[in-house]
């Protein structure tokens, strides 16, 4: 046995042997407190004058995130100082694709959970065989959840030079992996930066398909702002985006690089891509801005890019028939629901009140249909509107509708004149009632019809901020999808009228009729009434102050022209040519038109007229005010004119704005040293100094001319 | 179509009205901090400083001012308190008559937040020298001025006017070794307008730790 002992013996040092000579290659993971570092070779083992792959490895604790090597709006690029062995070159660290981080107002680039950072190596041709190599590196990351922390920690790696490398099992494949996931050039691929307002960057890809979550990444942090949304737009040929200017101010001119990242699919499956992308300035490339990309919910920009609604866009998972099934039988259920919204409540209380008139016996059922079928056309004619708007690039949600002034000017009054209506002001007259009469007619048929149409076209926006959600995930399915789910929100929004008009039984709980009908027709005037009010100012909103000035001119014309319409025909005339005249003057801004390029203006103060007059040059001071009428009639007229505009701008003339719409002493004080107690007051300080000419109340532009030629007088 | 149905569809028309509204503040909501122009009007301000005074920009006209974004436990502050240099910047500028004003946007319970005595004990500890630390713990201030990151500058001038905003130094780390060699651009645009110079550098990016505001 003593020989056996003896060979057993040999064997655990023969193997004790095998461990310490130079081993796989060895890696101490270091913990910094919220990443875990680690350095891998994808070589077991090198031979000199090899080039092999090292892996950073960061494990990055929950809820935590490190930076990319542009970190965005806040934060810092991970580093590593390497000491690497004699004549071991070692490259820089490449950066895989990078996940966009908003948070707040601002947007990180950034990486979560394990990330592999592949560093190419090469070996000397000279490197001992039979020795390890060792290289060490200082790690620096800063490591940010809501607080930041910079963490450090020296990370080593030994890997055996041996005369015939090897591949690490393990390491080999996924440095492989980390390697091919790289974002890189791509064959096919060109992009170019176009100058404008905003610059844009389009990409041009070959043989793409369809995409969604597109995003630009750039290298340089100070080139564009990062935070803004990019709206991105795709193609047959490839997609762009819009880069929003930065802290430099060539953009547009001057070359961009960076990566984009996006999803594409591809044989139904849905893969991450990255693309390194160096542009050129140069006229967009055509076929990359054909329709508004599409965003996932779970997107991380979703919110950034869709700012208006906040909904998502299309590209979500089709659905499996049993979760169609529940789609649509909560879209029956929403349907419901919509009737018992206080907004849509009130079409209801009227229509019932036609039961109690016993007006409806006769063609019950009938109207009941087509009231359904009114309120079905409409709904579908909507989503389907909406649907061929979103396919034509425009990023809309629900309640996109809203988002234009006309369409709230028109709701305004229309809200405001059925108010005047049920108020009694006026009652629809045999003339209003035949030009309406070709829809109406045919015995309440159309009618009913068209009651169904506008009680959806009224009671839409209402759904806006309840189901704007939901309509946003329906709309992410395909077309015919999404329009089968309109329709069964349409039945269930539709089925209780429609259920009344064939249900007796039920029409028999209304109250009889009788002089509560009047009273209760003159209180619904009140929320017609307070909803005119919220829209205008809704449209004040989006048009600023002209807007709802011009909203409540066209109101008052068209409460005068219903008024004075009941005294006869030549009245209506009369009534017709204010409200034209009305909106003549001031259709502009109810429809969203941009007023005529008003002078560029700061703020008065007597300090800058001082300044200014120092340094020679000509001032015009307008003391103006919201409530003054003469003064808007002169900004909007003469001030806003192109000839005077140019002149301005000719003579180099500054344009100082002095607002007494709120208590100002200091231009109080101002208009009383002209002997006004009052606004308007214009001021023209020639250039070179001396005291101003006060221009008179009513300005034309002539006059405003010949006061800057020195003319006047 | 009967007056009743006409009324219907009217009063149908009607319903949007809490609707339209409802989406309509939907549409419109956000607070976004908005980012001003440099050589534009600086925003006006009025906040409390640690000893209870209301400040404002305009009892500081003709002078002036540096307003300092600070987060005591922001490493990118740190770094610049730690060496000392964030003092020595403030000693020298409030010494040539600038107004320094340190501006605290952290909300209560966030990082950076002090109250009053806290953030005189902070100037103590840290042997700050600002003019004044303001408290803006409700990030109105903050939002107005677009400040993003800790810490950021904005130089304003007597006129008023933003001459310059962004970082302090060409370091956006949080390293103190590299800040060797930095070109500091307070500094510079403080001894531009004390030249009597335009400021040359007057828009840089700014870095470090984001401003934790109330939500």
């Amino acid at each position: 046995m003593q020989v056996g002992r003896a060979l057993a013996l040999a064997l655990i040092g023969l193997a004790a042997l095998f461990v310490t000579a130079p081993g796989p290659a060895l890696a101490q993971p270091v913990d910094t407190g919220n990443v875990v570092g680690e350095l891998h070779s994808a070589r077991a083992a090198v031979a000199p004058g090899e080039r092999f792959t090292i892996l950073l490895r960061t494990q990055i604790r929950e809820g935590w995130h490190t930076y990319w090597r542009n970190p965005g709006d806040s934060g810092e690029a991970t580093d590593l100082a390497w000491t690497a062995p004699p004549g071991f070159e070692v490259g820089p660290l490449q950066w895989p694709a990078p996940e966009p981080a908003p948070f707040a107002n601002i947007v990180n680039f950034g990486y979560h959970g394990e990330i592999l950072y592949p560093i190419e190596v090469t070996a000397p041709a000279n490197a001992p065989v039979g020795q390890n190599a060792s290289f060490s590196a200082d790690a620096y990351w800063l490591v940010c959840a809501d607080i930041c922390i910079p963490e450090q920690g020296t990370l080593t790696l030994n890997i055996p030079v041996e005369a015939q490398g090897r591949d690490d099992p393990v390491w080999a494949p996924r440095a492989e992996q980390a390697i091919a996931a790289l974002p890189r050039p791509a064959p096919g691929v060109s992009a170019v930066i176009s100058a404008g307002a905003p610059a844009r960057l389009s990409v041009a890809i070959a043989d793409l398909g369809d995409v969604r979550n597109p995003h630009f990444f750039t290298y340089d942090r100070d080139v564009m702002a990062h935070s803004e949304p990019q709206h991105p737009r795709v193609g047959d040929a490839g997609m762009s985006f819009t880069i929003p200017a930065g802290i430099a101010e060539n953009i547009g001119e001057a070359p961009i690089e960076g990566v984009i990242t996006f999803e594409e699919r591809r044989d139904g499956v849905w893969t991450h891509r990255a693309i390194e992308i160096a542009a050129q300035p140069g006229s967009a490339l055509s076929g990359t801005d054909a329709r508004a990309a599409a965003f996932t919910d779970d997107y991380a920009l979703a919110e950034l890019e869709y700012q208006p609604g906040g909904e998502a866009a299309g590209g979500g998972a089709a659905l499996t028939p049993m979760a169609l099934i529940a789609a649509l039988g909560l879209a029956l259920l929403a349907g419901l629901v919509l009737n018992i919204m206080p907004c849509v409540l009130p079409v209801l209380s009227v229509k019932a009140l036609a039961f109690a008139h016993g007006s409806q016996t006769g063609n019950a059922r009938r109207h009941g249909v087509l009231f359904l079928l009114g309120v079905m056309a409409t709904f579908l004619a909507l989503a389907g509107l909406l649907i061929a708007l979103r396919a034509g690039g425009e990023a809309l949600g629900w309640g996109f509708q809203l988002q234009t002034p006309w369409v709230i000017s028109a709701l305004a009054l229309l809200f405001f004149v059925i108010g005047l209506n049920l108020l009694g002001v006026f009652e629809f007259g045999a003339g209003l009632q035949n030009v309406g009469g070709d829809l109406a007619g045919k015995g309440g048929d159309t009618g009913a019809f068209f009651t169904g149409a506008l009680a959806v076209v009224a009671a839409t926006p209402c759904t806006a901020p309840f189901m704007s959600g939901a309509v946003g995930a329906v709309l992410t399915q395909s077309a015919p999808v999404t329009m089968l789910i309109f329709a069964f929100l349409a039945l269930g929004f539709a089925l209780p009228l429609t259920l009344l008009h064939f249900a007796p039984g039920l029409q028999r709980l209304i109250p009889k009729p009788g002089p509560w009908m009047d009273k209760f027709k003159n209180v619904l005037a009140f929320p017609m009434l307070a909803t005119a009010a919220l829209l205008a100012w809704v449209l004040a909103e989006q048009t600023g102050s002209a807007g709802a000035l011009a909203l409540m001119l066209l109101a008052l014309a068209i409460a005068f022209a219903f008024f004075v319409a009941r005294w006869g025909r030549v009245w209506m005339a009369v009534g017709a040519i204010v409200i034209a005249i009305t909106g003549v003057v001031s259709w502009r801004p109810l429809v969203g038109a941009e007023s005529v390029q008003a002078l560029a203006s700061e703020p008065w103060s007597s300090e800058r007229v001082a300044a200014l007059q120092a340094d020679g040059q000509a001032v015009f001071v307008n003391f103006t005010a919201a409530w003054c009428v003469t003064c808007k009639v002169n900004e909007g007229a003469a001030l806003s004119s192109q000839r005077v505009a140019q002149a301005f701008a000719d003579e180099d003339i500054a344009y100082l704005k002095g607002d007494w719409t709120n208590r100002d002493d200091a231009i109080a004080a101002a208009l009383a040293e002209h002997g006004r107690a009052g606004v308007p007051l214009y001021l023209f300080y020639p250039a070179g100094g001396g005291s101003p000419e006060v221009l008179p109340q009513l300005l034309t532009e002539g006059l405003i001319l010949d006061v800057i030629a020195g003319g006047s007088q | 179509m009967t007056n009743t149905t006409k009324r219907t569809m009217f009063i149908g028309a009607a319903v949007i009205a809490a609707g339209a509204i409802a989406a309509s503040a939907f549409l419109m909501g956000g607070d976004a901090v908005a980012s001003i122009e440099t050589g534009g009007p600086a925003p006006a301000f009025s906040v409390q400083d640690a000893s209870g005074q209301t400040r404002t920009l305009s009892e500081f006209a003709g002078q002036t001012v540096v307003l300092e974004w600070t987060n005591y436990g922001c490493p990118y502050v740190v770094r610049h308190y730690s060496s000392g240099s964030m003092q020595a910047m403030q000693q020298e500028a409030t010494a040539d008559g600038v107004v320094w004003l340190q501006v605290i946007s952290s909300a209560p319970g966030e990082q950076g937040h002090l109250d009053g005595p806290g953030a005189l004990a902070r100037v103590q500890t840290d042997n700050a020298h600002p003019t004044a630390t303001l408290l803006d713990p409700t990030g109105v201030m903050g939002r107005a001025y677009g400040a993003r990151n800790t810490p950021q500058v904005f130089v304003i001038n007597g006129e008023g006017q933003v001459v310059y905003q962004g970082a302090i130094d060409n370091r956006p780390t949080a390293r103190a070794s590299a800040a060797e060699g930095a070109t500091n651009y307070v500094r510079a645009a403080l001894d531009d307008m004390e030249a009597g110079r335009p400021v040359q550098t007057a828009t840089t990016t700014p870095y470090g730790c984001t401003v934790k505001y109330a939500d």
